[in-house]
């Protein structure tokens, strides 16, 4: 390495001089310039500054109208005593169960469709089709299916003898509701994934196992599981910011954050904060405490992932 | 010798990715000035002007279809009025609209002409947002004071002070009396007299009433009629009012929830499901269903809002009439007005025109009549209204009763004259356990009322802070 440098330096003309660039490369270099500039102009005006000035304006009392004042710490040191920040936290730790749920659920769906059996494609389209749907369309839509008197829900539960809840005005149920269907929105996305990280799993590894007399766990315990292993990492730490961040769902089915706030998430409350009752800043210091929060999470998860993963 | 060209390299390069930093910094300043700047509506997008030279205005609107196209016909008076000057009609579904104008008046790019709702306006007057139409209003030759409903000027008129007095800062786009309703195919089945409509029922009449209708009519055991189904949201003030009792004191700075006239009224309302059994059952408090079950003819007694009378017409195979709430303690019936505001920027390019366009959506006669005709609301000229209502070959014939409410019984509700409204939805955000009858009115409302005046004091603080800048 050492020596290849010093080479290389042989060749370079020593001094301050330049070497002459050609027309073309220059041409190129520009263009390249503009290519490359466009996307960081684009972050830092919409994600880098409003991210430094939320920072700011955490520390401030600001309205969102105009008055802004600084206030220091008073901000977070609220949201320490701040019950319905502590609620709202707790919610949307809570509905993350749904992401292990449906992981390993959309895993045996993808396993399920990776088999040559008859009608897997349509059966791939009816998971993909909720992925592409707006959230706020299905979230019309689920608020219908979990009405209490008429809801598709506890239609079906009436044929099972099961007199269902009114499940999103009562509290017990209502976040149990949205796990619900934040898995069945999630699962097309996520069986996608594993169904591609599956078809490259390379089949000589299988027939490999098979000679030596692996059975079906096995297999899947020292093969399957290990190769799509990026994958479920990739998703988990999508599902966790995004999970993070739910907000739409909650703000169409249950507009007030549920009963006794049970469904209110940080996101949510944020929101009701910044756009309803004018303390733009505070809202601002929950989203600060919102991001560390993210950002503390994903670290360890990368930790983890490195400490636990290993080289084909 | 290998160092020493490291050295010039990192230099070079460093040099260079500097530049390049500077260049992108710089870009990003001046497009973020661009965005920002100008203070004014819609500068960014080339100044407030057409393509054909003309002066734009931008009126930001929400509601329904049928709204959209009777202010379409205003628009269009406006712009054959004035032939330089178009408008923009952006229209913002009912769910986003406050987040959009809040983003809007963020970003310093507010539209000329805007709805805002009362409880809006302290705050957005303090943080000089709204253009002070006073003057305007006054000497206008459209507007004739004496012939629109003081309610909806009061609602918006602030002296920095108190609401309901001093200048104006929004004309009323309507006012909107939450009236009762009644089946009256129902009763008359059930052999029922019909409520007065010039004297309220007491209570007692009220649950009798209701309890006599509450059945199961096609004989399955299961009770398929009742006598009502009230969402606490929108009716709790019809019965804590007219029992004496109020969320907040006159100044307005003190929670009085925990008084027994309140508590009195909660538990009626609770009883109402719990005792009197006169409601769908307990899991159902959903507006959707109780809704739904008037649509189907399910329900005695139901609120009525102009703005429903439009679907009532199409949808209900009964006929039904409006009559005055049942009165508490005080004897008097009360419910609330809703009310929303046609405010103009105080940054507008054109405040003349705008304020003129906002006088055309809020007194034109033209307007006033399409929106009527429409179904969706009340007029805002009296005596337009009043020929309205004279007319009982349309339903509800009572229609008198949305006047009534409007010029004499009506209030605003509370947290229109607050800072914010926080501290009324602490009331019923945590209400259910009451409706549900696992915990008594009484309790409730001494257990809330600490936790709301903290809000209340919180946002007093707040409006302290922000108008004292």
């Amino acid at each position: 390495m050492g020596k290849q440098s010093t080479d290389v330096s042989i060749n370079k003309p020593l001094g301050n001089k330049k070497p002459k660039k050609s027309k073309l490369y220059k041409k190129e270099s520009r263009a390249a310039l503009i290519f490359i500039l466009s996307p960081v102009v684009g972050y830092l005006i919409f994600t880098l500054y409003p991210f430094l000035y939320s920072i700011y304006a955490s520390f401030t009392t600001w309205n969102g109208l105009g008055f802004q004042e600084w206030n220091g710490l008073g901000n977070y040191v609220s949201l320490l005593t701040d019950d319905y920040f502590h609620k709202s936290l707790f919610n949307t730790l809570y509905m993350m169960i749904g992401i292990p749920i449906g992981l390993i659920l959309s895993l045996l769906l993808a396993m399920g469709l990776n088999r040559r059996i008859p009608g897997t494609t349509t059966f791939r389209v009816i998971y993909y089709v909720p992925v592409i749907s707006s959230l706020a369309a299905i979230s019309v839509l689920w608020q219908w299916a979990y009405n209490g008197d008429y809801g598709l829900v506890n239609q079906f539960l009436g044929y099972l003898g099961i007199d269902g809840p009114n499940w999103l005005q009562n509290k017990n149920t209502v976040k149990p509701a949205l796990v619900i269907m934040t898995i069945w929105k999630g699962l097309g996305m996520s069986m996608l994934l594993y169904l591609a990280a599956l078809q490259s799993v390379p089949k000589m590894y299988y027939e490999a196992a098979d000679l030596d007399g692996a059975n079906a766990f096995q297999r899947f315990r020292h093969i399957t599981w290990p190769m799509v292993k990026p994958v479920t990492f990739f998703l988990v730490i999508t599902n966790i910011i995004g999970g993070a961040q739910m907000f739409t769902e909650i703000n169409i089915m249950t507009p007030t954050g549920g009963p006794e706030y049970s469904s209110a998430t940080v996101v949510f409350y944020i929101w009701q904060k910044a756009f309803t009752n004018l303390q733009m800043g505070y809202a601002s210091a929950m989203s600060v405490v919102l991001g560390l929060i993210i950002f503390i999470v994903t670290l360890i998860q990368f930790r983890l992932n490195d400490k636990s993963s290993f080289e084909m | 010798m290998q160092s020493i060209i490291h050295k010039m390299g990192a230099n070079e390069l460093f040099k260079r990715s500097f530049r390049l930093v500077a260049v992108v910094l710089m870009i990003s300043v001046m497009l973020l000035s661009a965005c920002s700047g100008g203070g004014g509506n819609a500068s960014s997008d080339g100044g407030a002007k057409t393509k054909d030279g003309k002066k734009q205005l931008e009126f930001m609107f929400r509601g329904s279809t049928e709204e959209e196209a009777a202010y379409k016909k205003v628009i269009d008076q406006f712009e054959a009025d004035h032939e330089d000057v178009e408008v923009k009609l952006n229209t913002i579904p009912a769910d986003n609209y406050a987040t959009k104008l809040k983003a809007a008046i963020t970003g310093k790019k507010i539209p000329d002409v805007f709805y805002i709702a009362p409880g809006e306006v302290r705050a957005y007057a303090n943080s000089k947002v709204l253009l002070d139409l006073t003057e305007h209003v006054e000497n206008s030759d459209a507007i004739n004071l004496d012939n629109m409903w003081e309610y909806g000027f009061d609602s918006f008129r602030y002296d920095g002070e108190t609401q309901g007095a001093g200048s104006i800062y929004a004309l009323p786009k309507d006012v909107g009396p939450f009236a009762l309703g009644y089946n009256k195919t129902m009763l008359e089945k059930a052999g029922v007299p019909l409520p007065d409509k010039d004297k309220p029922m007491t209570w007692d009449e009220f649950i009798k009433a209701a309890q006599a209708v509450t059945k199961d009519t096609d004989g399955d055991g299961e009770i398929d009629q009742f006598g009502t189904g009230f969402n606490v949201n929108w009716v709790l003030q019809a019965f804590v009012w007219s029992n004496g009792g109020d969320w907040l004191d006159e100044t307005q700075t003190k929670v009085t929830v925990d008084t027994p006239e309140f508590a009195e009224a909660l538990q009626f309302f609770a009883d109402q499901q719990n005792v009197y059994k006169v409601t769908p059952s307990i899991e159902d408090a959903q507006t959707l269903d109780t809704y739904q079950r008037w649509l189907r003819g399910q329900l005695a007694f139901f609120p009525v809002g102009p703005w429903d009378v439009a679907t009532f017409d199409k949808e209900l195979d009964f006929e039904y009439d409006l009559i005055p709430y049942p009165a508490g303690k005080t004897g008097e019936p009360a419910t609330w007005i809703g009310t929303l505001g046609i405010a103009v920027s105080a940054s507008t390019e054109y405040p003349d025109l705008a304020t003129e366009l906002a006088e055309y959506l809020s007194a034109s006669e033209e307007g006033q009549k399409a929106l009527v005709d429409a179904h969706v609301q009340i007029p805002n000229l009296k005596d337009m209204a009043a020929e309205w209502a004279a007319d009982t070959s349309t339903t509800p014939a009572n229609k008198q009763e949305f006047l009534d409410i409007v010029q004499d019984y009506g209030r605003a509700l509370p947290a229109n004259n607050t800072y914010n409204g926080e501290w009324y939805d602490y009331f019923f955000t945590n209400i259910q356990p009451v409706l549900d009858g696992d915990k008594t009115a009484a309790e409730y409302v001494k257990e809330v009322q600490p936790k709301m005046q903290e809000y209340l004091d919180n946002a007093i603080q707040l409006e302290k802070q922000s108008s004292g800048n």
